[in-house]
């Protein structure tokens, strides 16, 4: 069952409340009883879909790897055949500087239109600025386990796959008709990582790769305090103490392994002053870090971008757990409701998949890997864009797969206790 | 007739203000911290009318800041790094406003110029300068081992505490600094003169004429660097990243950074401004009692 925000499910009427005792207002100190005697009125119902199974936004069932969902298209797509708009703007709704500027212009150029970026924090930030009305924008990145938001929203528009050839003919076979988007209704993917340790070899004694439990090392860093760091996101770090555990249900909604994995983190104060931040390719490279929980990317950012003149490429190193023990993510590009220019906007994500323009923003600009069919990792050694040390950045399509383990969509009640998760953990308090 | 009237309305705009850039969108965030959470787009529902608000979220904060909550140590870290700051502020820009406005003589404009100079810099630019600054092999090292006050470098940006209050010092000082300055050049030097011809010592006529008399710089001064300092989670992101240094602000952005749960950014907030709120009545108490005691006729 669905509620509609209208409903106001969450709230609890203060109106016979305050009526019924003369309208006293207690001062800030008095409020224990007051709000006492109103309950605790954040409680939230779990959601279930049609089923019976729990579901995401708007009753939407979660997709996971092992269980493939075939979104409903909340209106028809557009018609085949049509051409495509010009003139005006064309607005990506990205993270800054994830495009390259340079491929941007080439394609206003060729559909005479001014393409310009209007950046956002985060995805889920930039949905809630869609659906607010304050962003217009023709295409948005997006994820799979935010895809239900987009969906449920209707923030974002069912695709006609002829306009966009490249992604049968050039994408990964299981990313052509993924798990979390059957038949590609909504969605072509941008980007694949995988999650794992970076580090400098030239500070960093230990065997991390030979170690029984890689994210071990994080426990035994007492040796590099202040030198070590987790991604600044929740479901990364959390997810990242659940798998040293052994547990690879990276989506569960149990709030005792939740809490035993963020107790796990606060252990890290102490043992290596732990810091959090997504700037791991930057610093790790620059030396300012010296172990880092990573995505496979930001080493081969890191290489082509921040590495110092004179610091050999050996002195980085990845590691990312087997396939059915770590976690990879791919992102994605939808076309959004308030587009304009709906065929043009096919035409773009069409165009990102294009193997010269998504191997140049590749090695060119932004680091992150597409899931192209020809960009292999023995390719990428031979032709130097990538070292040999750093050949495990690089993933292939038997990465994925039902086996594989991938963020997902939780439900409402599983985002509140992941976030608060987080948030204790972010606090700093009571190791 | 025409003069009883002529005061109020020249303070319509400042009213105006008021109401439009301060009442508003404070209502708006009590309406989103006390209202509801669309469950499909994680949007705050914002609750207008007072009698239909929830305080779910608010006794949710608060349980969480009290003892044994989740924020109590964020909490009280917060208070305590704001306070070593205020201080340290106080300590590094009482002397330079005291010597600006008293003693400079010709340089006054000159050195008020470099006290705001680093302004004109956003205060991001002025973080990551001070990153670059306190990197193992920064300038700062480099100079404090070269004077021997170091004997190897320091991790200064290793999620140290004392990097983010001396960070916090740094952004704000100025703050401190300019209204000071006013209220000691406000001054008459007469008052000096009179204590030391009665026989006080330098210190003494520091202490009791000129200290009392710039009690309005220093309770306005410290009021503008601490409002925004228990707020600020950008210094301790920037120079720290450590969990363990993180401030109360970093909560509120966590939450406002479009996770599931808006309102509880919200509902701290307004924790925030209430406990926020106490001190600037303290602060709006001795501004008046000091006015009543300098013989200026006014009422709050």
């Amino acid at each position: 069952m669905t509620h509609h925000p209208k409903e106001r499910w969450n709230s609890l009427n203060r109106r016979g409340f305050v009526l019924r005792s003369a309208g006293t207002v207690a001062a800030l100190s008095g409020a224990g009883p007051l709000l006492a005697a109103c309950g605790n009125s954040t409680n939230v119902p779990g959601t279930t879909g049609a089923s019976g199974e729990l579901a995401g936004p708007g009753g939407l069932p979660l997709a996971r790897p092992d269980r493939r969902v075939t979104l409903p298209r909340w209106e028809d797509p557009i018609e085949s055949g049509l051409k495509p708009e010009t003139g005006g703007t064309f607005t990506v709704f990205n993270y800054p500087a994830y495009f390259y500027k340079k491929l941007l212009t080439e394609f206003g150029a060729k559909y005479d239109v001014e393409v310009q970026v209007t950046p956002f924090d985060n995805i889920n930030s930039g949905l809630q600025r869609l659906a607010s009305g304050a962003v217009n924008p023709d295409v948005m990145e997006i994820t799979p386990d935010t895809l239900d938001i987009g969906v449920a929203g209707k923030l974002i528009k069912p695709l006609n796959l002829d306009y966009i050839p490249n992604l049968k003919k050039n994408v990964w076979p299981q990313l052509v008709d993924p798990f979390y988007d059957g038949e590609s209704r909504y969605t072509v993917p941008y980007t694949v990582y995988a999650t794992g340790i970076a580090w400098r070899t030239d500070h960093i004694k230990e065997d991390i790769a030979g170690m029984e439990q890689p994210w071990d090392i994080f426990w035994e860093s007492q040796a590099y305090s202040g030198k070590v760091a987790l991604l600044s996101e929740n479901r990364e770090t959390i997810g990242m103490a659940l798998l040293r555990k052994g547990i690879t249900d990276i989506n569960t909604e149990d709030p005792k392994l939740v809490d035993q994995a963020v107790s796990d983190l606060k252990e890290l104060y102490g043992i290596c002053n732990i810091k959090v931040d997504d700037l791991q390719y930057q610093t790790v490279p620059e030396g300012s870090s010296w172990l880092h929980q990573a995505w496979s990317g930001d080493m081969i950012a890191g290489y082509i971008y921040y590495l110092p003149k004179g610091t050999p490429a050996s002195a980085l190193a990845f590691w990312k757990a087997p396939k059915d023990k770590r976690p990879i993510q791919n992102d994605c590009f939808a076309v959004c409701s308030t587009t304009k220019k709906p065929v043009l906007s096919h035409l773009f994500l069409n165009y990102l998949l294009d193997n010269g323009v998504a191997y140049e923003n590749f090695v060119d600009f932004n680091g992150y890997q597409p899931p192209l069919n020809e960009i292999d990792p023995a390719t990428l050694v031979q032709k130097g864009v990538v070292p040999k040390n750093l050949e495990n950045c690089v993933l292939t399509d038997d990465d994925l797969g039902p086996d594989s383990l991938q963020y997902g969509t939780l439900t409402s009640q599983g985002q509140r206790l992941w976030e608060d998760g987080y948030s204790d953990f972010l606090a700093g308090g009571g190791s | 007739m025409y003069r009883r009237s002529l005061w109020p309305a020249l303070a319509l705009p400042g009213v105006l203000w008021l109401l439009l850039l301060f009442i508003v969108p404070f209502y708006a965030v009590l309406a989103v911290a006390l209202g509801t959470v669309d469950p499909v787009l994680f949007q705050p529902v914002p609750i207008w009318n007072p009698l239909d608000w929830n305080v779910g979220w608010l006794s949710e904060v608060l349980s969480r800041l009290g003892p044994g909550g989740i924020w109590f140590d964020v909490g009280i870290r917060t208070i305590v790094y704001v306070v070593i700051a205020l201080a340290l502020c106080l300590l590094i820009g009482y002397p330079v406003a005291y010597y600006t406005a008293r003693h400079a003589g010709r340089w006054k404009a000159v050195i008020l110029i470099l006290i705001i100079l680093p302004l004109w810099i956003s205060y991001m630019m002025r973080m990551l300068a001070w990153v670059n600054l306190l990197q193992d092999n920064g300038w700062v090292n480099q100079v404090l081992m070269f004077t021997h006050v170091l004997s190897q470098p320091r991790d200064w940006l290793g999620g140290s505490a004392s990097t983010v209050i001396l960070a916090l010092v740094y952004g704000y000082i100025p703050y401190l600094i300019l209204p000071l300055f006013a209220a000691l050049d406000r001054i008459d030097r007469s008052h000096l003169e009179a204590a030391r011809d009665l026989g006080a010592s330098p210190w003494s006529a520091f202490r009791t004429v000129t200290l009392p008399l710039s009690k309005t710089g220093i309770l306005g001064g410290a009021v503008l660097i601490t409002l925004p300092m228990f707020g600020d989670y950008y210094t301790p992101n920037i120079v720290s990243s450590s969990p363990k240094t993180s401030l109360i602000g970093n909560q509120i952005d966590l939450y406002f950074h479009g996770g599931p749960q808006p309102t509880i950014g919200a509902a701290l907030t307004i924790v925030l401004a209430a406990f926020l709120l106490i001190l600037m009545l303290y602060y709006m108490r001795s501004i008046h009692r000091a006015q009543r005691e300098a013989g200026t006729v006014g009422a709050l």
